[in-house]
């Protein structure tokens, strides 16, 4: 395996501010200008230091509201960690979530073309790319539908074809294999999982399903109320984790 | 045929994913506006032209005035107009709109922005289309100044973009900002010489022309686009220097705002 950190967190906390009234309004801003609200912190990660190397497929597991989601995000970027927090991720990502990631108003097409090029392809290379595509999600019948149409599982299926397909450097995936196809789909996207290893593809994959965890993952981290318990193989991780259900 | 033709230029376009992936954000932007509906792209040009008819009867048959050309002057004005309004109505929705992309995969904030401008600016070249077929019942001499039209138009942008930039976050922050931002550009209209002679502007109310930054961009389009003059580059200047101001404000609250705004999305 190579060396190379592909994503690395160092000193990442995450906290949330939540006030008890609802602010967001010009009515009720103004209705109680006087009026102070109490703040909620939540603390949904604390002081996180890990870094993932190219090629690894790096697990998190937790109990619920453990923070797995939030860093997951903190690592996409969309959330930015607390100060003195730092993020660094190398390379093209893609998230993938049940529900997200595709406007339901335009077609598996133009979705395909419009996710594929905001990963960094040139649309001669999608055309090219477009009927493997297409094949591997088995949604021939279906190219020019609208995506809101869809079922769930023709949904996840494409997000899947498209983030093996684009050249995605880096899969950030959270929940995402809760029965996604049925078990010829799930052979097939074993495959690639297996094959991304090798090709030198980061995989950071959220999940309760210890199986999938164990299977596939080389790393392991697990979350408590956002604390990062260990990071360790996923034989010794799950032991833990099961210690702690109890 | 637009198809055709929209394909014929992406062909000739280098490959360059950049371009490629604003044009693509702005293509499905532009879908989803027009393409759902039954008569489609059509609305596009239907809207505007609808609207027009109903003014000139207002204003031409019930209050007579004697502005020549009427239909052209309310026109030319509108066409600024359009844009103007439908581009702010995109970019005070861009961040819940993009959530999806924003939150699912690397994206440059801007380019976001950019494509929700750019699929206005498609309708906007529809609607001078039409523009210069109406014109052609008129005797209108069009002269070299028209090369001062994209000029207007780029200015027109720039201040769109900056006012995106700050009422999308602003909108995220107060839900009801909505509203507000609805009476604001119903207030602005009025203050824009679109149905009224741009003279009551100049003589008596001078102070609109410098603070609404629409008026000189009506007035000057109008300039080179129906009298065939060059544009009075007072006005001119003091819009671009209003619209790079509120660009760089724009910039600025967007960046440090931006990573909250997120948060309570």
């Amino acid at each position: 395996m190579k060396d190379n950190t592909v994503i690395s967190l160092k000193n990442v906390s995450k906290t949330f501010k939540i006030k008890d009234r609802n602010d967001y309004t010009i009515r009720n801003t103004v209705a109680n200008i006087f009026r102070s609200s109490n703040i909620h912190y939540i603390e949904a990660l604390k002081n996180i230091n890990l870094e993932i190397k190219e090629g690894d497929f790096f697990g998190i597991i937790g109990r619920n509201g453990s923070g797995k989601s939030t860093l997951l995000k903190v690592m996409s970027q969309v959330y930015q960690p607390n100060k003195g927090g730092c993020v660094d991720i190398l390379g093209k990502y893609l998230k993938l979530t049940l529900g997200t990631g595709f406007d339901g108003e335009l077609t598996a097409k133009e979705n395909i073309y419009l996710n594929a090029s905001l990963l960094g392809l040139t649309f001669k290379r999608i055309g090219n790319k477009f009927q493997e595509i297409i094949e591997f999600a088995e949604l021939e019948e279906f190219v020019n539908s609208k995506v809101k149409y869809f079922s769930s599982g023709m949904y996840s299926r494409l997000a899947f074809a498209v983030a093996v397909h684009a050249e995605a450097d880096i899969f950030l995936i959270d929940e995402f294999f809760g029965g996604v196809g049925d078990e010829k789909f799930r052979q097939k996207s074993d495959k690639v999982f297996r094959d991304s290893i090798l090709k030198g593809k980061t995989v950071v994959f959220v999940s309760h399903d210890l199986n999938a965890i164990k299977e596939n993952c080389n790393k392991v981290l697990l979350l408590n109320f956002g604390e990062p318990i260990l990071i360790d193989t996923p034989e010794k991780v799950l032991k833990e984790y099961n210690r702690l259900l109890k | 045929m637009l198809k055709k033709f929209l394909n014929y230029i992406v062909k000739y376009l280098p490959e360059n994913n950049k371009v490629e992936r604003i044009w693509i954000l702005s293509k499905s932007n532009f879908r989803k506006r027009y393409y759902g509906s039954s008569l489609g792209i059509i609305w596009a040009l239907i809207n505007p032209l609808f609207l027009l008819v109903i003014y000139y009867f207002i204003f031409n048959v019930i209050f007579l005035n004697e502005i020549e050309n009427f239909i052209l002057y309310m026109f030319s004005g509108f066409l600024i107009w359009m844009l103007f309004e439908e581009a702010s109505k995109e970019g005070l929705n861009t961040i819940t709109s993009n959530r999806y992309l924003i939150e699912n995969i690397r994206i440059k904030k801007l380019d976001i922005y950019i494509s929700g401008l750019l699929s206005k600016l498609f309708a906007l070249i529809f609607n001078i289309f039409s523009y210069f077929l109406i014109s052609l019942f008129f005797n209108i001499q069009y002269s070299a100044n028209i090369l001062f039209l994209p000029i207007l138009i780029s200015n027109l942008l720039i201040l769109n973009l900056g006012i995106s930039l700050i009422i999308s976050i602003i909108s995220v922050y107060l839900k009801d900002f909505n509203h507000f931002w609805d009476l604001f550009t119903l207030a602005l209209f009025w203050l824009n010489p679109i149905f009224y002679s741009e003279l009551i502007l100049y003589q008596s109310y001078r102070i609109i022309l410098y603070l609404n930054p629409v008026a000189g961009i009506i007035i000057n389009t109008r300039n080179v686009l129906l009298n065939g003059v060059s544009p009075d580059f007072n006005l001119l200047a003091i819009n671009f220097g209003q619209a790079i101001i509120i660009l760089i404000l724009g910039l600025i609250i967007n960046k440090k705002h931006f990573p909250k705004v997120i948060e309570i999305l």
